[in-house]
């Protein structure tokens, strides 16, 4: 014990430090466990036939040729769960909503190409696909409307026609006049913008493993997913099994962006063919069901508008947003999660007053959108940051500039943004500053200036914005959700042996949060960093939670770990105490060593745990309590996490290739638990950012039918896209939560697709181009580049 | 993404090989590196009853100086293709293209025999073949024959090569030294199938053009020569002009398709750019002391 002489105040701590995350050694060396390295007795598998259809009747499903194949061991459709399940039920207090219902199977009617249909089980994948592959199923198409604007129409055909409409969410934000703004202001930019639709693309597939155990008449369901305690809780009531005949693991996750953060039929699907064949299920999707069937993300269309006075002080925003939802609302989230945010965090960072916002969900024959890291705000961010370059063009100002007269001022938090959201004191002036500072801007456009010299388009772009994380009960994480998301608990136990097991309701699929959650404890309880194990993605070490998801899990359960390691501390100071015969106020504790200050005097927690429970008498009989503690937290509201890139990038004036010289992001994540942690989650996301603005397009036909089935086509950034990418961690003043702690893993990939879209448009500014679709991809780029060359020079001609 | 079953048999010689393809009655197929045919057995796109596997056959995993020639194994792998020193010397263009191959993973797998049956329209090692006017040596049960490449192509992924027949090695003719070279592609990210690819090679006569090659792919249904192009630059002094004609030449002889990845218009205005860069890269290399 080195540090034993300094007093606890000034020992080096845990939260703050550049730990290694305890999780790698398992995974970099190939001894992490994921559902697919599962392989229970018995075990049988499950293919599915999905279908081929945007929309459609199921007229007959013939399976005779498959029952032949060696190893079948049936064929299931709907007919044969019906009474088994019940539909999970995607409610929401929302009006005009219609919560579309989620069955394993699609009952009579297919709704997306893509659509789960027939399970086939066997005793192996292969076998289960030979047989799937003789399986015909006859359709009776129907008419469908692919593009969201067209199924918006009155007298589009109906994906669900119980909902009377393919318009289930429509909601609307007004604040101020913003039609006589518009009239009056002497500047206004619009835009007609695009963020097309993507795929989380986790490495690891969607994975399933259900067990059926005979004697307890449970299910044990390992499944990939970030929700666990969600998907416990509405398998629950869909499988009609109480919470302790029914246990959800998530064990190792291989990545989830948002596509496994929602429940799937699939879920259902396995749980109950594993009940009815009493024997273990595992469903592994292959990449072209995840493509197809995995939800996906964003796909809107913003029409908006930005009013400015000459000053360049924004006057009042006004944004009209259609959202693709796909076929289905996604449980438990909705389909208003994605679009709804889209208009309520359109205003960004910036002082806003006059308002309106106004977004349409619509159901279109695609598979359900639904959370994708950064939800809402990657394409709201996009549109609004965009439209802040056009309003500076035009006024000939600096877009650093624009945006330090319009980011919130220290003196303006707690600040309430025009559809409700109240941001917290965070660090928007100071990360816009920062991100100058650290990439040093004027040096850059000194750089600019030089290569536009020599005829290149080189540009450079901003993105500024705040997101709201670590949200409490006060706030729904979607709008009108009847689950409580405002809550995790912890419980923490040092047993008879001395180990401390820390136990989170929460599910870590590649944040490290094993290692963070462990820096709290030892901090908190002032036990050793080592001798702490943190089990999570269990639904039976929690008696509820929701997971982890919206940059929520280092406020929320860092703060129960922090709630329960302080109750559990002072249980074991009170029995120190008692064995060293002092007060308890005379005692610290550090690094897993209780300490006397008067005399010197010191245990270990191993020894405390001994004496409380192996040495009877040890401790008085009624003063002897165990060691375990288990805290909720709620942090009530929620916190703003900041922050603004800047990046430089070249637009090849041969190719319309994009490369990216230079990027920066100043962030405000309040205390940082672990900076590698951190920076690996900053890179992380402005990877997937990258993915957003230059590569990734999910792409329907207008006959309904899929045309990114592979990574062939639908492509994922490299790491040959990837620039350098400096970070600079702001702390402006701590966040009124436990622990101080902001959430930051989705951050990257908000401000990433429009630094980059503002960017672009800077290069190509002396043509006069605005990026207002992504991603901008080279062809996208010569089709702008060409119509602006021919518009020039028709104008040319003209004058002439 | 399981494939459909299929019989398995591991060729020890040659003569093996076309006996398991030839008792597949027309059902075999031939698996190489496998970069290709995997996916398309997992996608089920390719159900063969019989999986015949040349990697172990000795003797054809080696890159041959023959003379005029270099010979290029069936198991010719390439990441050897790509670090070769014969090539390097003799053929630096195919060098620079094996740079733009695919990943390590994929190259120290896929064979240049492989990709030449496999016949996709953006790949790279068609083009070359058809920009060096190689040969292709086919043993079938009948013996051996020698098919130029241009022959051997057909059409998107298609062959000449009958069912039981197996290609034995490519023959390069090593270009005269001094022979001016270019190459150049654009993907959209490192190691993809490229948008387009254009690759030209010629030699300088007191200053006057001849032998002028070029070669593109991406941009039609199979790899090209473009013969337009070449007529015009054959002779010229590869002036700025001469070069923006046979621009316009290729422009108006390609065919582009619209796809996912680029419209026509912008592969014909990429093709004519890398065109442009290449040409002059090879004039450069070719006639280093006249000013381009
Ligand atoms: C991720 C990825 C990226 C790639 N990127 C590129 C790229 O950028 N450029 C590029 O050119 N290629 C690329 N490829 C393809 C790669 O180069 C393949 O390896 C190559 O096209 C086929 O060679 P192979 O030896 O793997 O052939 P296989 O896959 O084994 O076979 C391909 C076909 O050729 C037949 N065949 C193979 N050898 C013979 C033979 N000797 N005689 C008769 N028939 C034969 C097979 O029956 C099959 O029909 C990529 C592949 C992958 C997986």
């Amino acid at each position: 014990m080195k540090d034993a002489g300094l007093s606890v105040e000034m020992r080096p701590k845990m939260v703050g430090s550049r730990v290694k995350r305890t999780e790698d050694p398992r995974l970099l060396s190939g001894t992490g466990q994921y559902v697919d390295d599962l392989h229970p007795a018995e075990m049988v598998h499950v293919a599915i036939v999905r279908s081929d259809q945007p929309h459609a009747l199921i007229r007959d499903i013939r399976a005779d040729a498959a029952l032949d194949v060696p190893g079948l061991i049936g064929v299931y459709d709907f007919t044969d769960l019906e009474g088994e399940v019940s539909p999970a039920i995607p409610s929401s207090r929302m009006r005009n909503y219609y919560a579309t219902p989620i069955w394993p199977l699609a009952r009579g009617k297919v709704r997306f190409v893509g659509e789960a249909v027939v399970a086939v089980v066997a005793t192996s994948r292969y076998a289960a696909e030979d047989a799937a592959g003789l399986i015909e199923i006859d359709y009776d198409p129907l008419p469908f409307a692919s593009d969201p604007a067209d199924a918006a129409c009155h007298d589009a055909p109906l994906l669900h026609e119980e909902a009377g409409t393919n318009v289930i969410i429509s909601r609307e934000f007004q604040h101020g006049d913003i039609d006589e703004i518009l009239h009056t202001a002497p500047v206004v930019v619009k835009g007609r913008f695009r963020m097309t639709r993507k795929s989380a693309s986790a490495m690891e597939c969607r994975s399933y493993l259900a067990q059926w155990d005979k004697r307890s008449r449970a299910i044990t369901f390992h499944t990939s997913s970030n929700i666990p305690g969600i998907v416990r809780d509405v398998l629950s009531s869909s499988l009609g099994l109480p919470g302790h005949r029914l246990r959800v693991i998530a064990p190792e996750v291989g990545g989830s962006f948002g596509g496994k953060g929602s429940l799937y039929a699939e879920e259902i699907l396995v749980c109950a063919l594993a009940r009815k064949l009493e024997r273990p299920v595992k469903y592994v999707s292959d990449r072209l069901e995840e493509l197809s069937s995995c939800s996906q993300a964003f796909d809107e269309w913003m029409d908006a508008q930005l009013a400015v006075d000459e000053q360049g002080h924004f006057l009042g925003l006004k944004a009209d947003v259609i959202g693709d939802i796909g076929a289905y609302s996604i449980y438990p989230w909705t389909g208003a999660l994605e679009p709804v945010q889209v208009i309520s965090f359109m205003p960004g960072p910036y002082r806003v007053e006059h308002y309106h916002g106004r977004v349409r969900g619509v159901l279109t024959p695609k598979p359900a959108t639904g959370p994708y890291r950064g939800v809402g705000r990657p394409s709201s961010t996009f549109a609004m940051e965009r439209l802040v370059d056009m309003a500076a063009r035009k006024l000939g100002m600096d877009p650093a500039e624009i945006r330090r007269r319009n980011l919130i001022r220290d003196e303006e938090f707690p600040y309430r943004t025009a559809p409700g959201i109240i941001w917290d004191k965070s660090a928007f002036q100071e990360c816009l500053a920062a991100a100058c500072d650290g990439a040093d801007y004027t040096a850059m456009r000194a750089w600019q200036e030089e290569a536009r010299a020599q005829g290149r388009w080189v540009g450079i772009g901003f993105a500024s914005y705040a997101e709201l994380t670590g949200i409490g009960s006060r706030i729904a994480v979607a709008p009108g959700m009847p689950i409580n998301t405002g809550t995790e608990t912890s419980t923490i136990r040092i047993d008879s042996t001395g180990a401390i097991t820390a136990d989170f309701g929460i599910a870590s699929h590649g944040q490290g949060l094993e290692t963070t959650l462990a820096q709290v404890v030892a901090d908190e309880l002032g036990c050793a960093f080592e001798d702490v194990r943190v089990r999570q993605g269990d639904s039976e070490v929690a008696p509820q939670s929701t997971g982890t998801y919206a940059s929520r899990s280092a406020v929320l359960a860092g703060g129960a770990a922090t709630k329960s390691s302080r109750v559990l501390k002072a249980k074991v100071l009170r029995a120190a105490a008692m064995l060293l015969d002092v007060s308890e106020e005379d005692l610290e504790a550090n690094g897993g060593v209780i300490r006397s200050r008067s005399s010197n005097a010191v245990l270990t927690f191993r020894e405390v745990a001994d004496a409380v429970y192996n040495r009877m008498g040890a401790i008085p009989h009624d003063k002897r309590e165990d060691l375990v503690s288990t805290e909720t937290y709620d942090p009530y509201l929620g916190t703003a996490c900041s922050s603004t890139h800047l990046c430089m990038v070249e637009v090849d004036l041969q190719t319309f290739g994009v490369t990216i010289h230079r990027y920066f992001v100043a962030e405000d994540c309040g205390r940082i638990i672990n900076p590698m942690i951190v920076d690996g989650q900053v890179h992380g996301a402005v990877a997937q950012g990258v993915g957003a603005a230059l590569l990734e397009e999910i792409h329907y036909g207008t006959d309904g039918q899929l045309q990114t089935g592979s990574f062939v086509d639908y492509l994922l950034p490299l790491a040959s896209n990837m620039p350098d990418i400096g970070i600079a961690h702001v702390e402006a003043e701590l966040p009124n939560n436990l622990g101080g702690f902001r959430g930051m893993g989705e951050g990257g990939t908000i401000g990433a697709p429009a630094a980059i879209a503002n960017a672009i448009s800077d290069a190509l500014s002396p043509l006069g181009v605005e990026i207002e679709t992504l991603p901008a991809t080279p062809d996208r780029l010569f089709r702008l580049v060409t119509a602006k060359t021919q518009e020039i020079s028709s104008q040319e001609g003209n004058k002439k | 993404m399981k494939p459909a079953p299929f019989a398995y048999v591991a060729a020890t010689s040659v003569q093996h090989a076309i006996e398991a393809l030839a008792a597949a009655g027309g059902d075999g197929k031939i698996i190489a590196g496998g970069q290709s045919l995997m996916p398309m057995l997992n996608f089920r796109l390719v159900r063969p009853s019989v999986l015949v596997d040349i990697n172990r056959i000795p003797g054809l995993d080696r890159i041959e100086d023959t003379g005029k020639m270099l010979r290029i194994g069936a198991l010719v792998r390439h990441r050897l293709t790509a670090s070769d020193p014969l090539i390097a010397h003799h053929v630096p263009v195919l060098h620079e293209a094996m740079n733009h191959v695919a990943h390590h993973t994929v190259r120290n797998r896929g064979t240049f025999c492989g990709s030449l049956c496999h016949a996709d329209p953006a790949a790279e090692m068609p083009m070359m073949a058809l920009l060096l006017d190689a040969v292709v040596e086919i043993t079938g049960p009948a013996g051996t024959r020698h098919l130029p490449v241009r022959e051997f192509l057909v059409a998107s992924l298609t062959t000449d090569l009958a069912p039981d027949e197996l290609v034995t090695a490519v023959e390069i003719a090593k270009p005269a030294p001094g022979t001016g070279w270019g190459f150049a592609e654009f993907a959209r990210r490192h190691g993809d199938y490229a948008l387009a690819c254009v690759a030209a090679l010629v030699e300088s006569r007191d200053g006057a053009a001849c032998n002028v090659r070029i070669a593109a792919m991406g941009i039609g249904d199979t790899a090209l020569r473009l013969s337009a192009a070449e007529a015009a630059l054959e002779g010229s002094g590869f002036s700025d002009e001469e070069i923006t004609r046979a621009v316009s030449a290729l422009r108006d002889e390609i065919e582009p398709m619209s796809d996912l990845s680029g419209s026509a218009d912008y592969r014909r205005h990429l093709a004519g750019e890398l065109a442009r860069n290449v040409l002059g890269e090879a004039w450069r290399r070719a006639a280093p002391e006249v000013p381009a």
